[in-house]
Protein backbone atom coordinates (compact mmCIF):
# COMPACT_ATOMS: atom_id res chain seq x y z
CA UNK A 1 0.00 0.00 0.00
CA UNK A 2 0.96 3.56 -0.93
CA UNK A 3 -0.33 6.21 1.62
CA UNK A 4 -0.28 9.60 0.25
CA UNK A 5 -0.79 12.51 2.04
CA UNK A 6 -0.81 16.56 1.91
CA UNK A 7 -2.48 19.41 2.30
CA UNK A 8 -6.48 20.09 0.99
CA UNK A 9 -6.23 20.37 -3.16
CA UNK A 10 -2.77 19.85 -3.37
CA UNK A 11 -3.45 16.98 -6.15
CA UNK A 12 -3.14 13.72 -4.34
CA UNK A 13 -6.02 12.29 -6.15
CA UNK A 14 -4.91 13.08 -9.55
CA UNK A 15 -0.95 11.95 -8.91
CA UNK A 16 -3.01 8.81 -7.22
CA UNK A 17 -4.45 8.09 -10.52
CA UNK A 18 -0.87 8.57 -11.95
CA UNK A 19 0.69 6.41 -10.71
CA UNK A 20 -1.59 3.72 -11.16
CA UNK A 21 -2.14 4.22 -14.41
CA UNK A 22 -6.09 4.78 -14.01
CA UNK A 23 -8.82 7.26 -14.90
CA UNK A 24 -11.22 9.06 -12.35
CA UNK A 25 -13.54 6.83 -12.64
CA UNK A 26 -11.39 3.60 -11.65
CA UNK A 27 -10.19 5.17 -9.10
CA UNK A 28 -12.61 4.18 -6.54
CA UNK A 29 -11.52 0.79 -6.73
CA UNK A 30 -8.04 0.87 -6.27
CA UNK A 31 -8.06 3.72 -3.78
CA UNK A 32 -9.65 5.30 -0.91
CA UNK A 33 -9.58 8.81 0.17
CA UNK A 34 -10.63 11.43 2.67
CA UNK A 35 -9.90 8.60 4.69
CA UNK A 36 -9.04 11.22 7.61
CA UNK A 37 -13.11 11.81 7.93
CA UNK A 38 -13.60 8.22 9.31
CA UNK A 39 -11.11 8.44 11.90
CA UNK A 40 -13.86 10.11 14.62
CA UNK A 41 -16.26 7.32 14.49
CA UNK A 42 -13.97 4.59 14.28
CA UNK A 43 -13.52 2.66 17.43
CA UNK A 44 -10.62 0.70 17.21
CA UNK A 45 -8.06 3.24 15.05
CA UNK A 46 -5.46 0.12 14.11
CA UNK A 47 -8.38 -2.10 12.94
CA UNK A 48 -9.17 0.54 10.23
CA UNK A 49 -5.94 1.16 9.13
CA UNK A 50 -5.35 -2.33 8.65
CA UNK A 51 -8.75 -2.37 6.64
CA UNK A 52 -7.71 0.31 4.33
CA UNK A 53 -4.68 -0.90 3.60
CA UNK A 54 -6.10 -3.67 1.57
CA UNK A 55 -6.58 -0.50 -1.30
CA UNK A 56 -3.61 0.06 -3.16
CA UNK A 57 -3.35 3.86 -2.43
CA UNK A 58 -5.15 5.50 0.74
CA UNK A 59 -5.33 9.13 0.68
CA UNK A 60 -5.37 11.26 3.72
CA UNK A 61 -5.59 15.65 3.80
CA UNK A 62 -3.78 16.83 6.68
CA UNK A 63 -5.93 18.43 8.79
CA UNK A 64 -3.19 18.81 12.03
CA UNK A 65 -1.87 22.00 11.05
CA UNK A 66 -3.81 24.55 12.55
CA UNK A 67 -5.01 26.29 15.51
CA UNK A 68 -6.82 23.92 18.12
CA UNK A 69 -10.30 23.78 17.77
CA UNK A 70 -12.59 25.14 20.06
CA UNK A 71 -14.81 22.48 19.77
CA UNK A 72 -14.22 19.23 21.35
CA UNK A 73 -15.47 16.67 19.33
CA UNK A 74 -13.68 18.69 16.76
CA UNK A 75 -10.51 18.10 18.79
CA UNK A 76 -10.87 14.39 19.13
CA UNK A 77 -11.49 14.37 15.17
CA UNK A 78 -8.60 16.38 14.58
CA UNK A 79 -6.53 13.93 16.87
CA UNK A 80 -7.93 10.79 15.77
CA UNK A 81 -7.44 11.77 11.75
CA UNK A 82 -3.36 12.71 13.00
CA UNK A 83 -2.89 8.97 14.61
CA UNK A 84 -4.85 7.49 11.81
CA UNK A 85 -2.63 8.60 9.73
CA UNK A 86 0.56 7.28 11.58
CA UNK A 87 -0.98 3.90 11.68
CA UNK A 88 -1.36 3.80 7.51
CA UNK A 89 2.48 5.31 7.19
CA UNK A 90 3.58 2.27 9.63
CA UNK A 91 1.34 0.22 7.43
CA UNK A 92 3.02 1.65 4.07
CA UNK A 93 5.62 -0.07 1.93
CA UNK A 94 5.64 3.95 0.79
CA UNK A 95 4.24 7.31 1.98
CA UNK A 96 4.26 10.36 -0.47
CA UNK A 97 3.43 13.91 0.62
CA UNK A 98 1.98 15.61 -2.21
CA UNK A 99 2.63 19.66 -2.10
CA UNK A 100 1.44 21.55 -4.82
CA UNK A 101 0.95 18.92 -7.18
CA UNK A 102 4.48 17.65 -6.33
CA UNK A 103 5.42 14.58 -4.71
CA UNK A 104 8.42 14.16 -1.80
CA UNK A 105 8.91 10.63 -0.78
CA UNK A 106 8.47 10.25 3.21
CA UNK A 107 9.32 6.04 3.38
CA UNK A 108 10.28 3.93 0.52
CA UNK A 109 11.13 6.48 -2.21
CA UNK A 110 8.86 7.54 -4.93
CA UNK A 111 6.75 4.69 -6.95
CA UNK A 112 8.28 3.69 -10.37
CA UNK B 1 13.82 34.75 -22.91
CA UNK B 2 12.40 32.80 -19.71
CA UNK B 3 13.50 33.48 -16.35
CA UNK B 4 14.50 31.38 -13.58
CA UNK B 5 11.81 30.74 -11.93
CA UNK B 6 11.18 29.89 -8.05
CA UNK B 7 8.03 29.45 -6.15
CA UNK B 8 8.47 29.65 -2.56
CA UNK B 9 5.17 28.43 -0.13
CA UNK B 10 5.05 28.45 3.75
CA UNK B 11 3.05 28.83 6.63
CA UNK B 12 2.60 32.41 8.81
CA UNK B 13 5.55 33.75 9.70
CA UNK B 14 7.72 30.78 8.42
CA UNK B 15 10.18 33.20 7.06
CA UNK B 16 9.27 32.36 3.60
CA UNK B 17 9.56 36.11 3.00
CA UNK B 18 13.04 36.62 3.89
CA UNK B 19 14.09 33.12 1.85
CA UNK B 20 12.18 34.65 -0.90
CA UNK B 21 14.16 37.54 -0.84
CA UNK B 22 17.37 35.98 -0.31
CA UNK B 23 17.07 34.33 -3.42
CA UNK B 24 16.55 37.60 -5.21
CA UNK B 25 19.87 39.24 -3.45
CA UNK B 26 22.04 36.14 -4.80
CA UNK B 27 20.68 35.95 -8.43
CA UNK B 28 23.54 38.62 -9.00
CA UNK B 29 23.56 42.17 -9.79
CA UNK B 30 20.10 42.81 -12.24
CA UNK B 31 17.96 45.26 -11.62
CA UNK B 32 15.67 43.86 -9.06
CA UNK B 33 11.67 44.57 -9.21
CA UNK B 34 9.27 44.43 -6.07
CA UNK B 35 5.60 43.32 -6.93
CA UNK B 36 3.25 44.42 -4.06
CA UNK B 37 0.30 43.08 -3.75
CA UNK B 38 -1.38 44.76 -0.53
CA UNK B 39 -4.36 46.81 -1.68
CA UNK B 40 -4.52 50.24 0.32
CA UNK B 41 -7.50 51.20 2.62
CA UNK B 42 -6.35 53.27 4.87
CA UNK B 43 -3.29 55.66 6.66
CA UNK B 44 -1.83 52.27 8.59
CA UNK B 45 -1.87 50.44 5.15
CA UNK B 46 0.14 53.43 3.76
CA UNK B 47 2.37 54.28 6.70
CA UNK B 48 3.17 50.22 6.48
CA UNK B 49 3.46 50.36 2.67
CA UNK B 50 6.03 53.09 2.97
CA UNK B 51 7.45 51.54 5.49
CA UNK B 52 8.27 48.20 3.63
CA UNK B 53 9.78 50.47 0.57
CA UNK B 54 12.18 51.94 2.04
CA UNK B 55 13.22 49.25 3.32
CA UNK B 56 13.69 47.06 0.12
CA UNK B 57 15.04 50.21 -1.23
CA UNK B 58 17.99 50.02 0.97
CA UNK B 59 18.31 46.46 -1.19
CA UNK B 60 18.12 48.33 -4.30
CA UNK B 61 14.26 46.74 -5.03
CA UNK B 62 11.92 49.13 -6.78
CA UNK B 63 8.18 48.66 -6.01
CA UNK B 64 5.78 48.35 -8.21
CA UNK B 65 2.15 48.47 -6.47
CA UNK B 66 -0.31 45.10 -7.96
CA UNK B 67 -3.13 44.05 -6.16
CA UNK B 68 -4.87 43.29 -8.88
CA UNK B 69 -4.41 42.83 -12.76
CA UNK B 70 -0.94 41.22 -12.62
CA UNK B 71 -0.75 41.42 -16.50
CA UNK B 72 -0.75 45.57 -16.29
CA UNK B 73 2.56 45.32 -14.51
CA UNK B 74 5.25 47.52 -16.76
CA UNK B 75 8.69 46.04 -15.88
CA UNK B 76 11.56 46.70 -17.81
CA UNK B 77 13.10 43.08 -19.03
CA UNK B 78 16.18 41.43 -17.98
CA UNK B 79 15.20 42.13 -14.16
CA UNK B 80 15.49 39.59 -10.75
CA UNK B 81 11.24 40.39 -9.57
CA UNK B 82 10.26 39.29 -5.96
CA UNK B 83 6.13 38.87 -6.43
CA UNK B 84 4.79 38.75 -2.70
CA UNK B 85 2.34 37.42 -2.23
CA UNK B 86 0.25 35.25 -4.35
CA UNK B 87 -2.35 34.97 -1.02
CA UNK B 88 -3.39 38.72 -1.14
CA UNK B 89 -3.24 38.51 -5.08
CA UNK B 90 -5.88 36.21 -5.37
CA UNK B 91 -7.87 37.70 -2.60
CA UNK B 92 -7.86 40.40 -4.40
CA UNK B 93 -8.94 39.34 -7.51
CA UNK B 94 -11.37 37.37 -6.51
CA UNK B 95 -13.25 39.75 -3.41
CA UNK B 96 -12.03 43.09 -4.11
CA UNK B 97 -14.31 45.56 -6.15
CA UNK B 98 -11.65 45.86 -8.91
CA UNK B 99 -10.54 42.29 -9.24
CA UNK B 100 -11.48 39.79 -11.66
CA UNK B 101 -14.59 38.78 -9.93
CA UNK B 102 -15.03 35.20 -10.42
CA UNK B 103 -12.24 32.99 -10.01
CA UNK B 104 -11.77 31.18 -13.16
CA UNK B 105 -11.18 34.64 -14.55
CA UNK B 106 -8.99 35.72 -11.50
CA UNK B 107 -6.96 32.66 -12.24
CA UNK B 108 -6.81 33.78 -15.78
CA UNK B 109 -5.73 36.68 -14.82
CA UNK B 110 -2.87 35.85 -12.81
CA UNK B 111 -1.37 32.96 -14.70
CA UNK B 112 -1.29 35.39 -17.77
CA UNK B 113 0.24 38.01 -15.94
CA UNK B 114 2.89 35.67 -14.61
CA UNK B 115 3.14 34.14 -17.84
CA UNK B 116 4.18 37.33 -19.19
CA UNK B 117 6.71 38.66 -16.58
CA UNK B 118 8.39 35.05 -17.08
CA UNK B 119 8.91 35.82 -20.84
CA UNK B 120 10.93 38.40 -20.24
CA UNK B 121 12.59 38.52 -16.66
CA UNK B 122 15.80 37.21 -15.48
CA UNK B 123 14.71 35.65 -12.28
CA UNK B 124 11.27 35.48 -10.75
CA UNK B 125 10.47 34.12 -7.22
CA UNK B 126 6.99 33.94 -6.28
CA UNK B 127 6.01 33.94 -2.38
CA UNK B 128 2.33 31.98 -1.96
CA UNK B 129 0.81 30.95 1.58
CA UNK B 130 0.09 27.33 2.93
CA UNK B 131 -2.90 27.47 4.46
CA UNK B 132 -4.12 24.37 3.50
CA UNK B 133 -2.99 22.04 6.40
CA UNK B 134 -5.43 23.31 9.02
CA UNK B 135 -8.63 21.45 8.20
CA UNK B 136 -10.89 20.89 5.57
CA UNK B 137 -14.35 22.04 6.62
CA UNK B 138 -14.22 25.11 4.78
CA UNK B 139 -17.52 26.50 2.49
CA UNK B 140 -18.54 29.61 0.33
CA UNK B 141 -16.24 31.94 0.22
CA UNK B 142 -13.70 30.44 2.34
CA UNK B 143 -13.65 27.27 -0.03
CA UNK B 144 -14.25 29.04 -3.29
CA UNK B 145 -10.86 31.11 -2.22
CA UNK B 146 -8.89 27.83 -0.94
CA UNK B 147 -9.63 25.95 -4.30
CA UNK B 148 -8.87 29.11 -6.40
CA UNK B 149 -5.62 29.41 -4.55
CA UNK B 150 -4.77 25.73 -4.82
CA UNK B 151 -5.28 25.27 -8.75
CA UNK B 152 -2.48 28.61 -8.87
CA UNK B 153 -0.12 27.21 -6.77
CA UNK B 154 -0.17 23.87 -8.27
CA UNK B 155 -0.26 25.80 -11.46
CA UNK B 156 2.85 28.33 -10.68
CA UNK B 157 4.36 24.50 -9.28
CA UNK B 158 3.98 22.94 -12.79
CA UNK B 159 5.80 26.04 -14.59
CA UNK B 160 8.40 26.75 -11.87
CA UNK B 161 12.16 25.58 -12.16
CA UNK B 162 12.40 25.07 -8.52
CA UNK B 163 9.67 24.66 -5.82
CA UNK B 164 10.19 24.74 -1.94
CA UNK B 165 8.27 25.07 0.95
CA UNK B 166 9.96 27.18 3.86
CA UNK B 167 9.96 25.81 7.58
CA UNK B 168 11.21 27.52 10.10
CA UNK B 169 13.57 30.02 7.68
CA UNK B 170 15.06 26.17 6.18
CA UNK B 171 13.74 25.21 2.48
CA UNK B 172 12.20 22.04 2.14
CA UNK B 173 12.53 21.30 -2.04
CA UNK B 174 9.80 20.01 -3.57
CA UNK B 175 11.07 20.45 -7.35
CA UNK B 176 14.89 21.17 -7.70
CA UNK B 177 17.10 21.75 -11.06
CA UNK B 178 20.13 21.83 -8.88
CA UNK B 179 20.05 20.04 -5.72
CA UNK B 180 23.01 21.70 -4.32
CA UNK B 181 21.48 25.35 -4.46
CA UNK B 182 21.12 27.83 -1.51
Amino acid sequence: MIFVTGPLYSGKRAYAQKILGCTEQQLPARAVWDVQEQAAAAPDLAALADELARYEVVIATEVGAGVVPADPAERAAREAAGRLACLLAARAERVVRVFCGLPLPLKGGLPE
Amino acid sequence: MSGRFTLVAGGAASGKSEFAERLILESGPLPRHYIATMEIFDEECRARVARHRAMRATKGFSTVERPVDLPGALLPPGGAVLLECMTNLTANELFSPNGAGSAKAAEASILAGVDKILSTCARLVIVTGEVFSGGNQYAGDTDTYLRLLARVNRALAARADEVCEVVCGLPVWYKSENEVFV
